[in-house]
């Protein structure tokens, strides 16, 4: 049994102007020591699904209308507050988006560090202590015995990350879950960072769920890849799969707007053109179609169900499993357009 | 000038053996420190940069602000020199100026080495009088401000955090209480209360709470849009540890300088009420009292009027600039 299994997860946000469907159907499993990454534009519905594994969409107004996430075999959307608030940061933890907000400015970075084993392993302040300073020499810090008494701005953005991720990681947790922890790093400590989650992972046989919008980031970590849009899962495959035989145009697109530093460097990069779509007027039929090139008639009407092309790879497009359907296959672009 | 070529020569004297056998003379500091340097090789420059930069708290680092900033730090010696000559009066005022209730002077007496604050209409030294008001206006402010506090506090923290419901609830309430001109309100508590030390302790302190509940609420709905609240939660805190651990110690700032502040203005509300009849109730030594004895006397007896007013003034006047002076040390985007 998977160590996570997510089946048809769907938060949703009731606002004044209509109901936001911030993730809508996203199912996946999550092995011990694997990595799933999870891409897709801002506003796709990435975070609010990580949020959700955890219970921390405020609510009101977001609530997960439907779906289960079954953790080592218990529903979490079951679960009691308290039981809840024992998973979290114990057996789940989560990294920040932006290092330079996430440590509290009042505390020692060590005492911050600390502050999860004495609530969930009730070490006092002393054993806290010391497994801080462990922590913040594993995850690379210098001088881990003098730095766990400074403070956070005493810090400077890599190595606040570096504390985060000590954090998250003083539990040993079964999952960790990462919020772009690097989109607010410089590209060099983004290598470094990555390095140390792949790293820590290795030594500690954690599962990562990472969120990105740069699939740069995830192509060596990740064991499994799901690509988000308009909060549905519109492709699901090893990280293989997703990148050497994608399947769905919008995971064309993603790909062909990175930058490319071994072919035509001097070649303009190639954006997906448009703008994501509003959650509260989702397009109908496949969310996609008004920006894919591929786009036909039925896209417009009828909304693809996530199927399976092969193995576990899954797709949710109408022509997915047409086998001229491919990417960098020219013949068919803009016919539909 | 020739004098001064002297000693050259002769230190260049001392000099020459040292350099041969540099270190066994060493009676020289500078030379002492020069032939230390290379003593300890690798090790020492690295411990050097070993070091983190010198640890401070933020506390240490406002105290550091605060102390360059003149005004506050005169604020606060005056609050101090007050605070304890008020403590000790019976130390030193009784037994030298005299006893500020009982009568035992002449009436009425302008100042004089006996009397430097002269006496008032009763036969009273004035100067024991204004030491010993002391303590009932820094008791009032104190007390009033502390009950202000934990009323406002509390209200403040669960409008600020909890939001819909009972944030309405309390912030609607807070508007009831500003909507009654103050002065008037606390008259109208101390009606119904009875005048008096602890009623008017009670009344400033129940009329202090929206201002600071306001201010608390609005800290709060800034900081807890922090990243690192969220951290917390996912860490698995609970409800109350979030807001006292990491909530609350954020938001006390703004709270500090207010606190501080209203304690001046608490100092002065009293005044007014013992003035008007309605506080402290004679013959206890209060400021407002004082001055309220003094007013028909204010052209005879200027001293009586001249040295409670000043002594509010500058009690008032001291609390408030260090509250200006603490807004500006704990103001995080000040740091240096």
């Amino acid at each position: 049994m998977a160590l996570l299994e997510v089946n048809n997860l769907k938060t949703h946000f009731l606002t004044r102007d209509g109901v936001v469907k911030a993730v809508d159907g996203v199912s996946f499993a999550l092995d011990c020591g694997k990595t799933l990454a999870v891409v897709g534009e801002s506003g796709s519905g990435k975070s609010v699904t990580a949020l959700s594994l955890m219970r921390l969409i405020p609510e009101p107004p977001g609530k997960t209308v439907d779906g289960e996430i079954i953790f080592k075999g218990e529903n979490v959307l079951d679960m009691t507050d308290s039981q809840v608030r024992a998973m979290r940061g114990n057996r789940v933890a989560m990294i920040f988006q932006d290092p330079m907000t996430s440590l509290n400015p009042v505390y020692k970075v060590g005492r911050q560090i600390g502050e999860s084993l004495r609530l969930h392993k009730g070490m006092s302040a002393r054993e806290a202590r010391v497994r801080a300073v462990e922590l913040l020499e594993t995850v690379g810090i210098p001088h881990p015995d003098n730095r766990a008494n400074d403070y956070p701005h005493q810090f400077s953005g890599g190595m606040r990350q570096r504390a985060m991720i000590a954090m998250a990681l003083a539990c040993d947790p079964d999952i960790l879950i990462a919020d772009e922890p690097t989109t607010a790093l410089d590209v060099t400590i983004q290598a470094q960072i990555l390095e140390l989650m792949a790293d820590l992972q290795r030594r500690t046989g954690t599962a990562i769920i990472m969120i990105t919008h740069d699939l740069g980031v995830v192509a060596d970590m990740a064991n499994d890849v799901m690509v988000m849009y308009a909060g549905k899962q519109i492709e699901y495959g090893t990280s293989d799969e997703v990148f050497y035989e994608p399947r769905h145009p919008y995971t064309w697109g993603l790909l062909d707007s990175l930058p490319r530093h071994d072919i035509d460097a001097k070649g303009e990069l190639c954006p997906i053109k448009g703008q994501p779509p509003s959650l509260i007027n989702v397009p109908s039929g496949c969310a996609f179609h008004p920006r894919c090139p591929y786009a036909q008639e039925i896209c417009t009407v009828e909304c693809p169900e996530l199927v399976a092309v092969d193995g576990g790879h899954s797709v949710a497009c109408h022509f997915a499993s047409e086998p001229g359907f491919r990417r960098g296959d020219t013949t068919r672009a803009g016919v539909g357009a | 000038m020739t004098r001064d070529v002297h000693p050259d020569p002769d230190d260049r004297d001392i000099g020459k053996p040292a350099d041969a056998t540099p270190l066994d003379v060493g009676g020289h500091p500078v030379r002492d420190q020069g032939s230390q340097l290379p003593y300890p090789p690798a090790s020492g420059g690295d411990s050097l940069s070993a070091e983190s930069p010198k640890t401070r708290t933020l506390w240490g680092d406002a105290w550091g602000r605060l102390r360059r900033n003149k005004l506050a730090i005169a604020g606060l010696i005056w609050i101090v020199l007050v605070v304890s000559a008020t403590l000790s009066a019976d130390l030193w005022v009784k037994p030298i100026f005299g006893d500020p209730i009982s009568l035992e002077f002449g009436s009425l007496e302008p100042p004089s080495v006996q009397h430097p604050f002269g006496t008032d209409k009763l036969g009273r030294d004035v100067f024991a009088r204004v030491v010993y008001g002391a303590r009932v206006s820094l008791a009032v402010g104190v007390l009033a401000v502390s009950i202000s506090l934990v009323i406002g506090l509390i209200l403040g923290a669960l409008s600020g955090y909890y939001g819909g419901l009972i944030d309405s609830f309390i912030m609607r309430t807070a508007d009831v209480f500003f909507a009654f001109p103050y002065i008037l309100f606390a008259i109208a508590l101390l009606a119904v209360l009875g005048p008096g030390l602890r009623n008017v302790f009670i009344a400033i302190g129940i009329l202090g709470w929206p201002s600071i509940a306001r201010v608390f609420r609005s800290s709060i709905l800034s900081v807890k849009e922090n990243e690192y609240v969220d951290a917390a939660r996912a860490m698995g805190a609970s409800d109350m540890r979030i807001m006292f651990r990491h909530i609350m110690p954020n938001a006390v700032a703004p709270i500090i300088v207010y606190g501080t502040m209203s304690i001046g203005g608490a100092i002065i509300t009293e005044a007014a009420l013992s003035f008007l009849g309605m506080g402290v109730l004679p013959p206890a030594p209060a400021w407002g009292l004082m001055l309220s004895d003094a007013k028909s006397l204010m052209f005879r007896a200027p001293w009586l009027t001249i040295w409670p007013g000043f002594a509010i003034l500058t009690t008032v006047l001291a609390f408030v600039l260090m509250g200006d002076g603490l807004r500006d040390a704990l103001d995080v985007k000040m740091k240096d």
